[in-house]
């Protein structure tokens, strides 16, 4: 099961102050959208991997994403596959598109239908862009003390209540998730075999856990509540902070860094059309 | 005498929306160093009390308050309660939810930086703070990593940083192992004593208070009915009856014996006076209290649940069971006690096909666990976990309790009958059209054990059933265990309370650290107090006044011990 974690590996990363990674997120999320070529975007996605790799992120937690995502992605390659050419022809204005598999016509309501070259590397390009999307968020946030993730927040001037929420979501959501994990047992130790019921059964046992754990959370909430005031939190920005976050040198680096790269991607997107649907490299 | 540090004076307060007062007319001044606890049956009104004292109630409630309360000279009704934080520290029930940070040391700047404390002055803070409750060292660690008496020393750090003058702690200990409850009656005493803070304790661990508290105040129904010296509370044995209050034993245990004896003379609350007091006293004839409290019990029915050479190592590599043996019999009532880590939820999570043996075997009627399906072993084996609320997913009493039936596939009519059949064993049937989690905590354990019970299961196994529960709470369950015991259940029961089970267990498994250190009926289990000392347990203080008489007479309860003193056989000696 995914969950959050902290890498227990020291690297670049973990030495970065929060801030120039949240830009360097941000620069890669942006990039991976604008993106429509499948060789620039497999080679985004390929390079934020390498780096959450290399980050102490575990190998473990990747295959689990790509795990989780599997079934999202084989839908994508089936519907963008078969379907999206209509789609690929009024944006790229190519009149025939590559055949790659026709399935037979007798074949009820899908039979004819034609899997083309393009709609697959359409596909790709979509699953490359969400994959970057999703392990961007370990490699900027399993690499950074949760404490100083708060600091470089408010720094960023991000209002503190909401750094506050942020941080007690990372941890407060392996307590809930332990709950939820009580709650599946106890459905298990009254002779339920999960294992051996259907997908819709499966569901509805899962919805009857939210009932117990929203009342639960909503109870630790006041609790938390009342444990706070008692601690004289307000929510005021007006407070000292026992961490520094102060940019170094490789800070400054990133940032200059992730600003210059966007700047050439939106140039060569919208100057010379690499990455742009019809552009160079539209077939890689 | 002390100055007074926080005082109420005629304070009543109802929560919104109901007319009952949670407290009501109550006056009473706590001194600066003094340790006061606070004592009552739940629902009595000790957790509104302590919020009464920082302000919380009724700044974040609202509701109605009428009198006056002040801390530190502070109207807690005209000063914010982040002013009045400053003052009061405290620490709450559930080690869990009232830590908020990442850190340790982070935790104990959290009210710090609230407050704005500069960076500088916040680092001694913290240092010295972590050496008042021994946990230095551990700055840079997650909470979760602590353990649950170290959490409740962080907690109590972090309300110490801010140097208060009054540190209130709302059953701290009701939810730690005795090693953890130890660490936090030692540290809140030190901190007391060598600090001078003023403590208001509440609980309802009646011998450690009687220990450590300079006066005692009970509470019931939300009003203030007695305060005085531990041995004024404490002794009244009859009035903490009448409340549902249980006193220390050894309190009890005198009481008794006045009883028996037609005698009025003070009861000790502390074991040490007590055990002078056997000391000093007559000569016992032991053979005769002896042959009444010894029963033997031979069993030579079949096992029906086997573990041979029980190894179980965790994912992270803890070795929580190492090499564990034995056999509990059809018809049994088996008490596993330990401190925590021993083993002892390892243990039953094998025979609940929760954990497969990392070497070794587990085996249910003779069958080995893997050729057991979840649905059959549900049938045949129920658990109770400690925690209810954690067990409980449906939306009325009475779908609880017909989940699993049909789950089954069972008609409805057969469902129908099974339900009514269970709801009115445990006295539910009215509430079957309520939501379980609306139910008090102690009808919502009886739902729980409604739902298992509905599969008519042989053996049943119920993981600290009595913890977060008062006295008469936690007597109820047991009495349900024992009812299902006379009913001809297995009965397999984990918990720290000692005191409570001598007379439910028969036999007892000692664990401690992974390994069986002791099987033996009760009598003798709980006599051999190095082994209990060893697994961190500390035998309930009938046992050690038993052991005041000398000749290793195997008393368990103030029952026994007093009608052994009492007894015709005294051998009077000049």
């Amino acid at each position: 099961m995914l969950t959050l974690q902290t890498v227990t590996r020291a690297s670049f990363f973990t030495r970065l102050d929060f801030r120039p990674k949240l830009v360097l997120m941000a620069v890669l999320t942006l990039t991976a959208f604008l993106w429509e070529s499948v060789a620039l975007n497999g080679a985004l996605a390929l390079g934020v991997i390498l780096a959450a790799l290399a980050a102490g992120v575990s190998g473990r937690y990747i295959r689990r994403v790509l795990g989780l995502m599997a079934p999202f992605y084989v839908i994508l390659l089936l519907t963008q596959g078969f379907w999206a050419g209509d789609m690929l022809r009024a944006r790229t204005g190519q009149t025939v598109l590559t055949p790659l598999l026709t399935l037979p016509a007798h074949w009820w309501l899908i039979g004819g239908g034609q899997m083309s070259l393009e709609g697959v590397l359409y596909a790709l390009n979509l699953i490359a862009k969400t994959l970057t999307m999703t392990l961007v968020i370990p490699l900027g946030v399993f690499t950074t003390d949760a404490n100083a993730m708060i600091v470089g927040l408010v720094k960023a001037r991000i209002p503190y209540k909401l750094a506050f929420i942020f941080s007690s979501t990372l941890r407060f959501f392996p307590l809930l998730f332990a709950e939820a994990q009580t709650i599946l047992e106890a459905q298990r130790l009254r002779g339920l075999a999960f294992e051996d019921l259907g997908l819709l059964k499966r569901v509805s046992l899962y919805a009857k856990i939210a009932v117990p754990l929203i009342l639960n959370a909503l109870v630790k909430a006041q609790t938390l509540e009342i444990v706070l005031l008692s601690r004289a939190f307000s929510g005021s920005p007006e407070r000292t902070y026992l961490h520094e976050s102060r940019l170094a040198a490789w800070d400054y680096a990133l940032l200059v860094s992730s600003a210059l790269f966007f700047i050439a991607v939106l140039v060569a997107y919208f100057g010379w059309g690499l990455g742009r649907m019809g552009g160079p490299l539209a077939n890689f | 005498m002390a100055s007074i540090i926080a005082a109420l004076k005629q304070a009543s307060y109802a929560y919104p929306h109901t007319d009952r007062f949670a407290l009501k007319d109550i006056s009473l001044d706590i001194h600066q160093g003094e340790f006061l606890g606070l004592i009552g049956p739940t629902g009595a009104g000790k957790t509104t009390f302590c919020l009464a004292l920082n302000g919380i109630v009724p700044q974040f409630y609202g509701g109605r308050f009428f009198g006056h309360v002040t801390v530190a000279g502070l109207d807690t009704l005209d000063h914010p309660i982040s002013a009045l934080a400053r003052h009061v520290g405290v620490v709450f029930e559930d080690p869990e939810t009232q830590l908020v940070a990442h850190s340790v040391e982070n935790e104990i700047a959290f009210a710090l930086e609230n407050l704005k404390i500069p960076r500088e002055e916040m680092l001694p803070r913290i240092s010295r703070a972590l050496e008042a409750v021994r946990l230095e060292g551990t700055e840079k660690r997650h909470p979760q990593e602590l353990s649950g008496g170290q959490k409740q020393r962080l907690a109590i750090a972090a309300a110490l940083a801010l140097r208060p003058d009054l540190l209130i702690l709302d059953e701290p200990t009701s939810q730690l192992d005795p090693v953890g409850a130890q660490e936090v009656f030692a540290t809140v005493r030190e901190l007391n004593r060598t600090l001078g803070i003023a403590v208001v304790m509440t609980g309802h661990a009646a011998e450690e208070l009687a220990e450590y508290a300079d006066r005692v105040a009970l509470l019931v129904g939300g009003k203030l009915v007695k305060v005085g010296p531990p041995d004024a509370v404490y002794g009244d044995v009859a009035q903490l009856e009448t409340c549902d209050v249980r006193p220390p034993q050894v309190a009890r245990t005198f009481y008794l014996i006045n009883r028996l004896r037609g005698a009025e003379s003070p009861v000790p609350v502390r074991l040490a006076e007590g055990m002078r007091r056997l000391r000093e006293g007559p000569a016992i004839e032991i053979a005769g209290c002896y042959a009444k409290c010894v029963e033997t019990h031979s069993d030579t029915s079949a096992s029906l649940l086997s573990v041979k050479d029980l190894h179980h190592v965790y994912p992270d590599g803890t070795r929580a069971l190492r090499g564990i043996s034995l056999d509990i019999r059809a018809g049994e009532y088996v008490l596993i006690v330990g401190q925590n880590g021993a083993g002892k939820s390892s243990l039953v999570k094998h025979f609940l096909k929760l954990l497969t043996p990392t070497e070794g075997c587990v085996q249910v009627d003779g069958r080995d666990m893997r050729e057991w399906t979840v649905g059959a072993l549900a049938r045949r084996i129920g658990y109770v976990a400690q925690n209810p609320d954690h067990q409980i997913f449906n939306a009325t009493v009475w779908d609880e309790v017909a989940f699993a039936l049909k789950n089954r596939g069972w008609r409805k009519a057969e469902v129908e009958g099974r339900v009514i059949e269970t709801l009115s064993a445990l006295n539910l049937l009215d509430a079957r059209d309520r939501h379980p989690l609306a139910l008090p905590r102690g009808d919502r354990a009886r739902v729980v054990i409604a739902a298992v019970l509905a599969l008519h299961p042989d053996v049943l196994i119920f993981d600290e059933p009595t913890t977060g529960q008062d006295y008469r709470g936690a007597r109820a369950i047991l009495d349900i265990t024992r009812d299902l015991h006379r009913q001809g259940k297995t009965i397999i029961v984990i918990t720290h309370h000692l005191h409570l089970m001598p007379d439910y267990a028969e036999r007892v498994l000692v664990m401690g650290a992974g390994v069986l250190l002791l099987d033996a009926p009760i009598r003798q289990a709980y006599h051999a107090v190095d082994v209990l000392r060893s697994t961190y347990l500390t035998p309930p203080q009938a046992v050690l006044l038993a052991q005041a008489l000398g000749n290793d007479v195997p008393l368990l309860t103030p029952e026994e011990v007093a009608a052994c003193v009492t007894d015709k056989n005294v051998k009077r000696e000049t």
